[in-house]
């Protein structure tokens, strides 16, 4: 659209003076994305996140090529080695290699965390859609649904239910899920209710189109962005949440590696291995920094405005 | 028209009670009926023990009698009984209760106290290095697991300190045994752990207060403000603060629920004996009944302690309250 | 001739933006006399909001890059912050145009009104409390004693826009500036305002200067207008003589645009050719010669600079300085 300059309002104080300069339009996809590549720091963040992906689904080729050595590989005779040569990371209380622990550990934690995310979101979508499109009394008593699984305090929810369900990778993503499904539902309502309003809703529904499909087709490419960056945003909440629950010993079991479960023992190692408290520790951290910092990119790209 | 409001919020909570009542009760029919948790780890329980226990769980009457026995339980202050000891429930919380809540309190308190001046300072020199800087911290507090920031705080200021020789904070308990119970010698036991549960809320509402200053700094009345020819201080402090801390009261008033369960990993690195630490204890010799006792609890506060942010949300906003 | 109250010389303001540097108040001069009611008109971004910010120093984060603001024979452009906040609120006041937004949600109206005067005077909360009542009631608002206890939701848009005048008046401002503070109100309370600062200028003899984009809300209130565009002073001179014989292509074309209720029914409106220009990018010579019916060979050249015309009016234009006479259909 090639149009003149205008200049906005000059009348208050720290107002911004804006000028549109002509430019071929742009989907609004492209444009995020466009705004996403641009930011060095979210971009790195995201970079960083794939790469510990990567690294995770590769980790047999890590362990054949890098260490050398296999995560549940107790060696006695090798025992709190501190860090350098063959165990380049140094080993636990069993002789395990810690760096491939730590490889296999982000495997399981990644894994965990990624399909809880698939899991909130399919449900909290399916419910938030539902109880948004349809309104009236199946939106209260979705809602009021929804309240009374947040209002049960979510730490407590994961203990109980480790104690009903024994705890394994899927079962674990299934646990946090149920709690995590309940905001991503109430954000899909939020945006199904603005969206809803929109004439072109009216206009599809007007020629026939079953709720299904105007659901599908029209209103979830329009609520995406709302799941993404709840998505980016959320990874990072999730980790930590996991990796307290495997640390707790009520998560990931041993002899599986867990970032969490490494340090379960971890006051007994202050006194001689401190490092085997630092390394799980930090990768936790880097990884929750880098998924933060991505979904905060994430959120600017697709809305500028919330930006402070 | 606070009293509307406050009835119609009040009324929502009941609901929400009776709601999770019911789940509560779903999730122990789903996963009980044959299966009493813990039992095929104790190969010693004869059938007849195993038929006794769900008696006494209750697990072999219809569901909506159990219902109505717990919410007339609850009523009277029964949280049920133990599996492992018959003790009950709330005998462990009223144990317990005020040791969380001293420890929950103080962090939220310390939060305030530090979050408050950082974000201010944040929005009055936003764009400077401070303000990246104070940003940095903050959005890396986010990403730091609770459980680890109290180990490495325990290495640091326990363990390593005591090593060399220099004076050190204990890493368990919330007094010492021997010689312990003093104020100076709880408040030595509480530093650690309360200054780990406050990091988070450091981190968040100091960014919080920043964008609610600049925000509220950018108002038209803070214009009127200053052509009302006042000191930018009180602009600042008397005009925008004010305006910029109601929502801050809403976010300190979404902790309040939390205030017993946001604890419980602190608690366990800690060895606090507050009701997390509890609900951990049990949960691991899979004594269902107190977990689930706990939790319901908590679930209590949670719901009192969204309508008493509500209310307070209420009392503090003009609008609401003469609206 | 009586000393003017309020000089402004060739004022210079500036906003620092990444698309360029934004010349928002580009050489404004005139004078405020004691007593009187001075419009100010011009359409959004032309310039009249800031030049009155500059004035209260209240600009930021635009900059002031040159001219004087002679106060009381006082540069206030030279004054410390210090020095300027004993003169905003008490010599010089400002009202500003949406008056939801430019009252403290949080703090009762009263209280409001009356900290000018605890600020200024230094009087306790009681008496500038008192003060303030009896301000309210002689603005208007009924029941004043008990309305001061109220918050400003709890008033209506032209209640609180008469609060906003009271607290604008409680310490006897020797000049009260009004930055459009009618558009946000139905027109019945427009005229009321309008009304009210009539009153209020009669009544305590402060200067007003009253800034608007509306001409029919200069018709009435004012006895000299100054017409901005693109950042300058374009026509100034008394309202009767200005909207009889406009000496400027702008402000005749502002004029013919008014709809007139004696017109033919058949007749096209006549709006103004053209867009506002970006004040980054300013047209060569003068800022509106591209808009205007009466170009000359000259107007894409040079600057006209605000020259007097006639007796009263004043104008900043070739065509017009040359002494023809603006008419058209």
């Amino acid at each position: 659209m090639i149009g003149p300059s205008r200049v906005a309002e000059l009348d208050m104080p720290g107002a911004a003076i804006e000028t549109t300069t002509s430019r071929p339009a742009q989907s609004y996809w492209n444009e995020s994305w466009e705004r996403l590549r641009h930011n060095p720091i979210g971009m790195a963040a995201g970079v960083l996140i794939l790469i510990f992906g990567v690294v995770a689904i590769l980790a047999p080729l890590f362990s054949a090529v890098l260490t050398h050595f296999q995560p549940q590989s107790v060696d006695l005779l090798a025992t709190f080695k501190p860090p350098g040569g063959a165990h380049m990371l140094g080993t636990d209380e069993l002789g395990r290699d810690t760096l491939t622990r730590l490889i296999w550990g982000g495997r399981v934690t990644l894994g965990v965390a990624f399909l809880t995310v698939g899991i909130a979101l399919s449900a909290g979508t399916a419910v938030g859609m539902a109880a948004g499109y349809y309104g009236g009394w199946a939106d209260d008593a979705l809602m009021r649904f929804v309240d009374m699984v947040l209002a049960i305090p979510a730490i407590f929810l994961f203990i109980l239910m480790s104690i009903l369900i024994h705890p394994t990778p899927v079962t674990l993503a299934l646990i946090i899920a149920s709690v995590g499904w309940g905001n991503v539902a109430r954000l899909v309502r939020g945006e199904v209710l603005s969206v809803k309003q929109r004439d072109f809703i009216m206009a599809t529904r007007s020629i026939g189109a079953r709720d299904v499909r105007v659901m599908i087709r029209h209103l979830l490419p329009n609520v995406l962005p709302v799941l993404i960056v709840a998505a980016s945003l959320g990874v990072g909440q999730i980790i930590l949440i996991e990796a307290a629950l495997d640390f707790l010993g009520l998560g990931i079991q041993p002899p599986t590696a867990s970032w969490g479960n490494m340090l379960t023992n971890a006051e007994s190692y202050f006194y001689h291995s401190a490092w085997l408290v630092y390394f799980p520790g930090v990768m936790i951290f880097v990884t929750v920094l880098c998924s933060n910092i991505f979904g905060n990119a994430v959120r600017d790209a697709f809305d500028p405005r919330l930006k402070s | 028209m606070l009293a509307k409001y406050m009835a119609r919020r009040f009324l929502a909570s009941i609901v929400v009670v009776l709601g999770v009542t019911a789940i509560t009760l779903a999730l122990m029919k789903t996963t009980s009926g044959s299966y009493v948790p813990g039992i095929d780890l104790n190969p010693s329980l004869r059938p007849e023990d195993i038929a006794r226990l769900r008696a006494d769980l209750g697990l072999d009457r219809p569901g909506w009698q159990w219902y109505i026995t717990w919410i007339w339980g609850v009523l009277h202050g029964d949280f049920g009984h133990s599996m492992i000891d018959g003790s009950t429930v709330t005998s462990h919380i009223l144990d317990r209760l005020p040791n969380t809540i001293e420890l929950t309190l103080t962090a939220i308190v310390i939060g305030v106290i530090i979050a408050i001046p950082v974000g201010v300072i944040g929005a009055l020199r936003h764009g400077s290095k401070t303000d990246h800087t104070m940003t940095v911290v903050s959005v890396a507090g986010f990403a730091v697991p609770q459980f680890w920031m109290g180990l490495i705080l325990i290495l640091i200021f326990s363990v390593t300190l005591e090593q060399h020789g220099l004076p050190w904070l204990p890493s368990s308990g919330a007094y010492s045994a021997v010689n312990g119970g003093d104020f100076f010698d709880r408040v030595e036991h509480l530093i650690l752990p309360a200054t780990v549960l406050s990091f988070f809320y450091i981190s968040t509402w100091s960014r919080f207060i920043r964008s609610s200053m600049l925000e509220v700094l950018s108002q038209d009345y803070i214009r009127t403000a200053r052509a009302k020819g006042m000191s930018e201080r009180r602009v600042v402090y008397l005009h925008g603060l004010r305006n910029a801390l109601i929502p801050l009261i809403t976010l300190i008033g979404l902790e309040l629920p939390g205030l017993v369960s946001g604890g419980l990993v602190v608690e366990v690195v800690f060895g606090w004996p507050g009701i997390g630490k509890l609900a951990f204890e049990r949960a691991l010799q899979y004594d269902y009944t107190t977990v689930m006792g706990v939790t319901f609890f908590a679930t209590l506060l949670v719901i009192a302690g969204n309508l008493l942010a509500d209310v307070l949300y209420g009392v503090l906003d003009p609008r609401i309250r003469y609206g | 001739m009586t000393e003017p109250l309020l000089e402004v010389k060739d004022l210079h303001t500036v906003f620092n933006t990444k698309e360029g540097v934004v010349k928002a108040v580009d050489g404004v001069s005139f004078e405020l006399y004691p007593g009187e009611t001075l419009g100010i008109v011009g359409e959004s971004g032309c310039g009249k909001s800031v030049t009155a910010l500059s004035i209260m120093r209240l600009q930021r984060p635009g900059k002031i890059v040159g001219g004087k603001v002679l106060f009381k024979g006082h540069d206030l452009v030279k004054n410390t912050e210090d020095e300027m906040r004993e003169v905003r609120g008490k010599e010089i006041a400002m009202i500003f145009q949406d008056p939801m937004t430019s009252l403290n949600p949080v703090y009762r109206t009263g209280w409001q009104v009356a900290e000018p005067l605890r600020l200024h005077h230094g009087w306790d909360g009681k008496k500038s409390l008192a003060s303030a009542v009896s301000m309210l009631t002689r603005v208007g608002i009924p029941s004043a004693a008990h309305r001061a206890r109220d918050y400003p939701h709890q008033f209506s848009g032209g209640m609180r826009q008469r609060v906003m005048i009271a607290m604008g008046l409680t310490t006897t401002p020797a000049v009260l500036i009004a930055d459009d503070p009618t558009t946000a109100l139905d027109v019945t309370i427009q005229a009321q305002i309008l009304d009210l600062l009539r009153h209020v200028n009669r009544e305590f003899g402060t200067a007003t200067m009253l800034i608007t984009h509306n001409l029919g809300v200069v018709a009435g209130m004012c006895q000299r207008i100054i017409v901005m565009y693109a950042g300058k002073i374009v026509e100034a001179g008394p309202t009767t003589d200005v909207f009889a014989h406009p000496k400027h292509p702008y402000t005749w074309s502002l004029l013919r645009s008014i709809p007139r209720l004696d017109a033919d029914r058949h007749e096209p409106l006549k709006p103004i050719e053209g867009l506002p220009p970006s004040l980054i990018d300013l047209p060569s010579g003068c800022a509106f010669h591209p808009r205007c019916a009466f170009r000359v060979d000259r107007c894409p050249r040079d600057v006209p600079q605000l020259q007097t015309v006639n007796d009263t009016q004043q104008a900043a234009c070739w065509v017009t300085q040359a002494g023809t006479e603006l008419k058209g259909a």
